[in-house]
């Protein structure tokens, strides 16, 4: 008996997404895909990245677009959380065929979604930490603008020793970063002349008071709080109910503003917070804070707005608009000789004038290794005094 | 043998762990009183927790009514939103069979949560509420807030139990869970028992989101962290048993506690699990049985 369905058409049929992907990249408008946090604990981060590369990308389509063409967004939420990141991705690649995304911010939802981006030949850029997301065989189909969790936790601990830390207890909930962070952090301890010890805490509980338990066992001088925002607020009450009295250190992504907005400023006083600094007075950084309409936009902001930059700047040096060309050429316009630009529309301008150009980011150098991890950035010290967040300095 | 070092940990973690399940019993008798006299798991039960948490958080913060004020703001918000729920998204499908109203009631409590969303973002909210550092007993130490969550939290159950068993509508109510059709031949009227069923088990929903959010904070995803958690509760007692809700509440409380001590606190929410697994497998019916 014949099948209904004959194996070359099959095959023809198998084909055709990948053929329609081939010609709406030729011609039509150029598609780009975001893929941030909408809801779930990113959830305060992801509308304002989204927003932000839209408006890079009316600026770019009022200019006259990218190689003559104009720019397509196409935004979607990973809930930050990786199957719902995964079916997102699917969206963009197979049905809205874009030729890069952008923005993915939790680093389980950056591993799950980097495999598909390979596959599809779509570039992806992320705003991630986790040291395993650049060790992906993802053969230059990704870069990222955030310094890797080994750098971040070995700042901790280098931090933890200079506020006088001996006895450092790390409370952090199950992330792909939680261990090679930690390891980080307690070489660093160690090395200081200090001892690290981690607990790994259930990140969807109400409440963490036998963990807080627990770490008070170990008779902490420096606790570290490192979830994200909803599960460090209860742990930095059940800490305070626990009338532990020594230092904290926590990322700012998670004790942000809303969180000490929600939070009595008791529970917070004097939590110390570290984070990638953007690069406060660049240009670049000028430009996200008139577009997010902020005095002090967060990192991932300035980040996912170098990520439209490159991304467009790349395909305009490789007279391409696919994710081929921004993969080929997204190191010859962030770094290297070249004319200094901090947005998108000078940068294509350039471009299309011959120019050499060279990408100096809201959040840094934009400078990338062979892996994709960027090769140099500032960290932000700050403390909680009153509610607020003060800055201890830039280094 | 124990050290007095670990004796202590225990005996601390069960206190935790009485607390803990005592407040989330509140909600979990609410979905089992709604599994009793409707037959079918209400999962909106997490997002009307939710939607209680942000009710009495408008009460508290907005209006500036005193935290007990707010409870009752709570349990009404949510019991409005529970009965709607039940009106536009289930009953339409109660010829359809159980899984049908299960599967409806989850694609209301996707909807809930995002309405929230859409009302109030994703950040943090806090109530008004003082931060109190907790009291020591001996080596047992308790936060002030849990004393009173605790209070009010055995109190709703008082107050649910004397409902039941004194007044008429109660007992109209016991009645419909135990058997609808003699029930509806004595005159009570189902379609009125189980809109006042599922104000009231929502209303405790409601109520049980308010209080975990008064020792933490609150978010949408305040009352989806519960779901499984009070189902566990509730399958562990056995469907549709009160008493069983609370007493699967409290062994599911002292059991994540425990957890957290003697094996890996990132295992806790493995308890829920494991524990649905068991009671499916060894004993159905849960610990009480099939009704209260």
């Amino acid at each position: 008996m014949t099948p209904p369905i004959g194996r070359r058409t099959l095959a023809g049929l198998l084909a055709l997404p990948s053929l329609a992907r081939a010609q709406t990249a030729a011609t039509g408008p150029i598609r780009l895909g975001t893929l941030t946090p909408l809801t779930g604990a990113g959830g305060p981060y992801g509308p304002v990245m989204a927003a932000c590369v839209r408006a890079v990308v009316e600026q770019v389509n009022g200019a006259g677009g990218v190689l003559g063409r104009q720019v397509q967004l196409f935004s979607e939420d990973d809930q930050t959380n990786p199957e719902a990141g995964v079916r997102a991705a699917r969206k963009l690649i197979d049905v809205d065929r874009v030729a890069a995304i952008m923005g993915t911010w939790a680093s389980s939802v950056t591993t799950a979604v980097a495999p598909l981006c390979w596959e599809n030949r779509v570039f992806l850029t992320t705003v991630s930490g986790a040291d395993s997301i650049t060790l992906l065989p993802h053969n230059g189909w990704l870069v990222r603008t955030q310094p890797n969790t080994t750098l971040q936790g070995r700042k901790f601990g280098e931090f933890a020793i200079e506020q006088g830390a001996r006895r450092i207890f790390v409370m952090m909930p199950q992330t792909p970063f939680t261990q090679s962070q930690f390891a980080a952090m307690k070489i660093a301890a160690e090395r200081g002349g200090g001892t690290a010890e981690l607990l790994i805490y259930d990140a969807t509980k109400p409440s963490l008071r036998t963990e807080v338990d627990q770490a008070l066992r170990f008779r902490p001088d420096v606790i570290v709080a490192g979830g994200y925002t909803p599960d460090t607020s209860v742990l930095l009450r059940d800490i305070f109910r626990a009338s532990y009295r020594g230092k904290i250190l926590a990322f700012a992504y998670s004790v942000n503003q809303a969180m000490l907005g929600a939070i009595p400023n008791e529970v917070t006083e004097g939590v110390m917070t570290l984070a990638p600094s953007p690069a406060e007075g660049s240009g670049a950084y000028a430009r996200v804070q008139r577009l997010a309409n902020s005095p002090s936009p967060d990192p991932y902001t300035c980040q996912i707005y170098d990520h439209v930059t490159l991304v467009l700047m790349a395909m305009a040096k490789g007279g391409d608009a696919t994710g081929q060309a921004v993969r080929d050429n997204v190191r010859l316009v962030s770094q290297g000789a070249g004319e200094a630009v901090d947005n998108a529309v000078d940068g294509l301008r350039a471009i299309a004038a011959g120019r050499a150009v060279n990408y100096d980011g809201a959040s840094g150098p934009c400078d990338f290794n062979e892996v994709g991890d960027i090769l140099d950035t500032k960290f932000r010290y700050e403390q909680v005094r009153g509610g607020s967040l003060a800055l201890i300095r830039i280094a | 043998m124990l050290d007095s070092f670990l004796l202590e940990a225990i005996a601390q973690a069960l206190v935790n762990g009485v607390i803990s399940g005592t407040i989330l019993a509140v909600p979990a008798i609410g979905f089992s009183a709604i599994f009793a006299v409707l037959n079918y798991p209400n999962f909106a039960i997490g997002a009307l927790a939710t939607i209680g948490a942000y009710g009495g958080w408008v009460a508290n913060t907005v209006l500036g009514w005193p935290m007990e004020v707010s409870l009752i703001a709570a349990f009404a918000a949510a019991a409005l939103a529970g009965v709607l729920v039940e009106w536009v998204a289930v009953r339409p499908l109660d010829k359809a069979g159980a899984l049908m109203m299960a599967i409806a009631s989850l694609a209301a409590a996707i909807v809930l949560e995002n309405a929230v969303r859409f009302v109030w973002g994703n950040g943090l909210r806090g109530y008004d509420l003082p931060m109190l550092r907790d009291v020591f007993f001996g080596p047992i130490r308790v936060g002030p807030q849990q004393i009173e969550n605790f209070g009010i939290a055995v109190g709703a159950m008082g107050g649910l139990w004397a409902f039941l068993a004194l007044t008429p509508l109660g007992r109209a109510m016991r009645a419909v869970a135990d058997n609808p059709d003699l029930a509806r031949l004595r005159g009570v009227d189902p379609v009125r028992i189980a809109a006042i069923t599922v104000a009231i088990g929502a209303g405790l929903a409601g109520m049980g989101g308010m209080l975990v959010g008064l020792d933490t904070s609150i978010d949408p995803l305040t009352g989806p962290r519960l779901v499984l958690a009070i189902f566990a509760a509730a399958v562990l007692g056995g469907l549709g048993s009160i008493p069983g809700a609370v007493v699967g509440a409290l062994v599911i409380g002292m059991v994540e506690e425990l957890t957290v001590l003697l094996i890996a606190p990132s295992y806790r929410s493995v308890v829920g699990f494991v524990v649905i697994l068991m009671v499916l497998t060894v004993r159905p019916a849960g610990l009480f049985g099939a009704r209260a």
